[in-house]
């Protein structure tokens, strides 16, 4: 019985090991070959977090991904042609985003690809997308170097973290705030760079920062870092993170006795939930409530589609423009690799629920004139600040 | 001042109830359980689900949380751990690994993968010292892990079951012989520990104000280090750990900010390992063997590999495959070969000088700031920074890590641990940014970029860290170095500078994991300090314990299953980790002593 099972283990090995090598090598031929009448399907990839650490994101992404095409199919498609989406799950994970960009590259079925989440993920696939000729829409991607270092194959249509936090500089100091407090993620690709463009910016609009920490996104604890902020007694608090962390910054802010405005937070669930959270300011690209018609669509859409989801957040708004902006751009290209990057660099007035409408700056490769609007957090909701 | 003091305390606090629980399974199994950390963010989400989404009442949702988490312990225990634990620590706790994984990704599948607002089941805030405000749950907390602690130490002291616990912790062996049932004590350990995992989890959770799955991770490593810093097994000692860790903390914070965390913890440990080489109140054992090789080395012998097996492999690796793989393929391959190089060269370490550091991605990350730095900034060929990354690495990091080696056991495995992720957070102080261009290799004009490129300079790479790892064993100094793992008394008896010896093996590692991080940094052309996380080092680790500690080649195979593996599953989708986990546990189940040695 013993040796039985030994060797089942040995076999079983074996064949993982076969499986693997097989699988690898059994990625290219995806492509469909079209039936008569029936108009081939258009396939764009997804590489992002489905599992691990970042798997939140991928999630809200995937789910705004499903609705837009969705939607787009039911209007006929790309002159005709269905969209659909292939999904690789990548962890976020150099190790497996540079792989996963090989296996879009190698099948040839694909004509864009979205993402990766994060820089680590995202820049080093780039060379093997603009070796493949492959559009790499890292729609997430905040940090100006995925483009501006990249080649004409990365495109965003992300606003890139030195321009919110510039804003977000502007836009406190017009308030007659004189000093703030800040904490920001000591994060390379997001939290040091947003708060190097927003530090040079307070500086030369003349708003003191009494003192800046740095916090690690993963900690729970944030009270010494917070004490040590606020004890020049600045007029307002700076939290440059995103949602998860800013709620626990903001509760232990109130915590310690910290009575001044927060500007900071971001519209997402543990975010908008916490009750010390009420009040915080924040810049916003996309706003839930807005009156404008196609986010009311767009929102009630989504929730119809997901009836669990308590907010409709950037992330998914981003995702669901981002498809319509592909889509949009192989209408006016072509629906080849080829046309597609045609497409980006021509398309103009795409319609948003972000920005209300995209044009793509084609040296940059981002939106052009991106803008913000001032949010407050009242009863849980965000709505558009004018105060 | 005082507004710090009491954060620290609070912080403390959290650590103390965490760290119970750590140190009560180390002290009977002698495992090092990483599916601790898994039920803390377990409790929390499970008890998010219960109030926040069933509507339940807290006291209705809190026995039921401990109940769910004491039963999840029991079939842990009773079907991966203990049936490993018993003769091979070392592959329990990988399997542990495993089983934090299928943990994780199990409870981020069925709650979602979102952060949620913790539901107020007690006042968070309702109560003040001067500025500071804190709440009846902390107090609750506070009472609770005092509550736990003179519980389990009078029952441990006094009670017969609590007896046994102590004899079994004391002499496994011996305890059987007297007739304690050993078997039920582990499993009554590994309950207690899990359902105070779970309910830590609550309590941290209350204390965030948020949790997601994976929630706690962060705070059960630190609560690890607590239970370490005062000294694994003893409950007393990692309740002062916990305060102890916290305090100190809070000043460190308060004094060189919050991105400095990390180095605080793990220089705090290392400086108390240092003088108190079994932490503040445990034992220093006087005659040790390492616990976690030792005994692996006794059992099994590696398969006698037949000598058609290497000309066959390497034709294989570099005729069949590149002619008939696809570069999907090729870039699969790179990364497998870049990390059998990593562990191949880790062997030397882990199984000849039985030191099971957990701390690589520290040297792979300076190999490869090192070489995408110099290369970027002095111009310098990456043909000459190769090399000169994997001395960067072995020199960086032995002299980090000279005053560790006269610590034992596990506590060297955690101080590895802590050098790895206080030389990723300095690198983080130096480096803030990405570092972004690292030029890719060339050969005169020609540029070598493509996954064909990498594949064939990877693969020269790795069959010169084969021979060289081959030579070292062969020589004088191979068989020095092993005499140091498998029996370290012995050889320090026969005059080998014991010390010395295990700093040299775990230089030659190091160099090698500089080696590989030379050559990831230059094919992905970016990195910052997130690639070279904990993970990093634990797969590592995972690859050499799953191809065989002692065996340089079978690096190559775990590398294979482990990162090829990950490819391999990807038509599971979403439960792709959770059947890579349920493999791994399957591998470790039937060949613990790894692929390529046969089981004893």
């Amino acid at each position: 019985m013993k040796k039985l099972l030994q060797r089942a283990a040995v076999v079983s090995v074996a064949g993982f090991m076969a499986l693997g090598l097989a699988a690898c090598s059994g990625a290219a031929d995806a492509s469909s070959t079209s039936g008569s009448g029936k108009k081939s399907t258009v396939y764009f990839g997804v590489s992002a977090a489905e599992t691990g650490q970042y798997a939140q994101y991928g999630q809200q992404f995937k789910e705004a991904f499903d609705l837009a095409v969705e939607q787009v199919n039911a209007k006929g498609g790309i002159n005709g042609h269905p969209v659909a989406l292939k999904y690789e799950d990548s962890q976020s994970d150099p190790k497996q985003s540079v792989p996963v960009a090989q296996k879009f590259v190698g099948d040839s079925s694909v004509v864009l690809v979205f993402g990766d989440y994060s820089s680590a993920a995202s820049i080093p696939a780039s060379p093997i997308y603009t070796a493949g000729k492959l559009l790499q829409y890292g729609f997430n991607n905040s940090n100006p170097d995925f483009t501006a270092k990249g080649s004409e194959y990365q495109w965003s249509t992300s606003i890139t973290t030195s321009d919110t936090y510039k804003w977000t500089a502007d836009y406190i100091k017009k308030r007659g705030i004189k000093s703030v407090g800040v904490s920001y993620l000591n994060t390379a690709d997001w939290g040091i760079p947003a708060f190097q463009a927003f530090k040079s910016e307070a500086d030369k609009v003349g708003l003191k920062i009494t003192d800046s920490e740095a916090v690690l996104d993963t900690a729970d604890d944030y009270k010494p870092s917070l004490i040590k902020a606020v004890k020049g007694n600045p007029q307002a608090f700076v939290h440059i993170g995103y949602g998860p962390d800013a709620s626990k910054i903001v509760t232990q802010l109130r915590a310690i006795g910290y009575k001044g405005t927060f500007f900071g937070g971001q519209d997402e669930e543990s975010f908008d939930g916490t009750p010390a959270a009420e009040g915080a300011i924040n810049g916003a690209q996309f706003v839930e409530t807005s009156t404008d018609p196609a986010v009311k669509s767009f929102v009630t859409a989504f929730k119809k589609k997901y009836p669990n989801e308590t907010d409709v957040t950037s992330f998914e708004a981003g995702a669901y423009d981002a498809l319509n902006v592909a889509v949009a751009a192989a209408k006016k290209g072509g629906i080849t690799r080829a046309g597609i990057l045609k497409g980006f660099k021509e398309v103009k007035d795409v319609p948003s629920v972000v920005y209300g409408k995209i044009t793509f700056d084609p040296t940059t490769r981002r939106v052009q004139s991106p803008q913000l609007t001032p949010t407050i957090l009242k009863g849980g909701k965000w709505v558009v600040y004018n105060g | 001042m005082l507004d710090t003091l009491i954060a620290g305390v609070l912080r403390g606090n959290v650590y103390a109830l965490g760290a119970v629980g750590i140190s009560l399974v180390f002290g009977v199994m002698n495992v090092v359980n990483f599916a601790q950390f898994s039920f803390f963010g377990l409790g929390a989400m499970l008890t998010w689900f219960f109030v926040a989404r069933l509507g339940l009442s807290f006291w209705l949702a809190l026995p039921l949380v401990l109940v769910v988490c004491a039963a999840l312990g029991l079939i842990i225990n009773a079907a991966v751990v203990r049936p490993l634990a018993k003769f091979l620590p070392l592959a329990a706790m990988l399997s542990t690994y495993a089983v934090s994984l299928i943990l994780d990704n199990t409870s981020q599948a069925a709650f979602g993968a979102n952060s949620r607002v913790f539901p107020q089941v007690l006042q968070t805030s309702n109560l003040h010292v001067g500025n500071m405000r804190f709440g009846t749950a902390d107090v609750v907390m506070l009472g609770i892990t005092a509550g736990v602690m003179i519980v389990m130490s009078l029952f441990l002291k006094y009670g017969k079951v609590g007896r046994a616990i102590r004899a079994t912790a004391q002499d496994q062996e011996a305890a059987l012989q007297m007739g304690i049932p050993v078997a039920l004590v582990q499993n009554l350990s590994f309950v207690i520990a899990s359902a105070l995992g779970g309910l830590a989890g609550i309590f941290i959770a209350l204390y965030v104000g948020v949790a997601d799955p994976t929630s706690g991770l962060e705070t059960g490593m630190t609560a690890f280090v607590a239970a370490t810093l005062g000294g694994l097994g003893s409950l007393v000692g990692a309740v002062i750990g916990g305060f102890v860790l916290g305090i100190l903390e809070s000043f460190g914070i308060y004094f060189f900010g919050g991105s400095a965390d990390q180095i605080i913890v793990f220089v705090i440990l290392i400086a108390v390992l240092i003088i108190r080489p079994g932490g503040l109140l445990g034992k220093v054992p006087l005659i040790s063997s390492e616990p976690l090789t030792g005994t692996f080395l006794g059992k099994g012998r590696p398969f006698r590999i037949p000598r058609w097996v290497w000309p066959a492999a390497l034709a294989v690796a570099a005729v069949i495959v590149p002619l008939i793989g696809n570069d999907y393929v090729l870039s699969t391959g790179t990364q497998v070969l870049v990390y059998a190089i990593i562990a191949s060269g880790f062997t030397i370490t882990a199984g000849q000088a039985g030191v099971m550091a957990l701390g690589q991605a520290g040297p792979i990350a300076i190999g490869a700031y090192t070489s995408a730095l110099i290369t970027l900034y002095l111009h310098v060929s990456f043909w000459v920074a190769l090399p000169l990354a994997g001395l960067a690495a072995a020199l960086i990091a032995s002299i980090l890590a000279s005053p560790i080696w006269g610590v034992k056991g596990h506590y060297i495995s955690i101080a590895t641990l802590g050098i790895g992720i206080v030389i990723v957070a300095v690198i983080q102080l130096i480096v803030p940014l990405g570092v972004q261009g690292i030029p890719w290799p060339k050969i005169g004009d020609t540029v070598l970029f493509t996954a064909q490129d990498f594949y064939f300079i990877d693969l020269g790479v790795l069959v010169l860290t084969l021979l060289v790892m081959w030579r070292i064993r062969r020589s004088h100094l191979g068989r020095v170095i092993s005499s140091v793992g498998a029996d370290e008394v012995a050889a320090l008896a026969s005059g080998v500078r014991v010390r010395d010896y295990k700093a040299l093996a775990f230089a030659i590692s190091a160099f090698f994991a500089g080696i590989g991080g030379s050559l990831l940094a230059h094919q992905y052309t970016y990195i910052d300090t997130s690639i070279f996380s904990m993970l990093m080092s634990l797969v590592v680790v995972t690859i050499v314990i799953l191809g065989g500690v002692n065996l340089p080649y079978g690096a190559v195979v775990g590398s294979l299953i482990l990162i090829g593996g990950l490819e391999a599953l990807r038509f599971t989708d979403e439960l792709r980790i959770v059947v890579y986990g349920l493999v791994l546990i399957l591998v470790v189940r039937f060949r613990p002593g790894g692929i390529l040695v046969r089981n004893s």
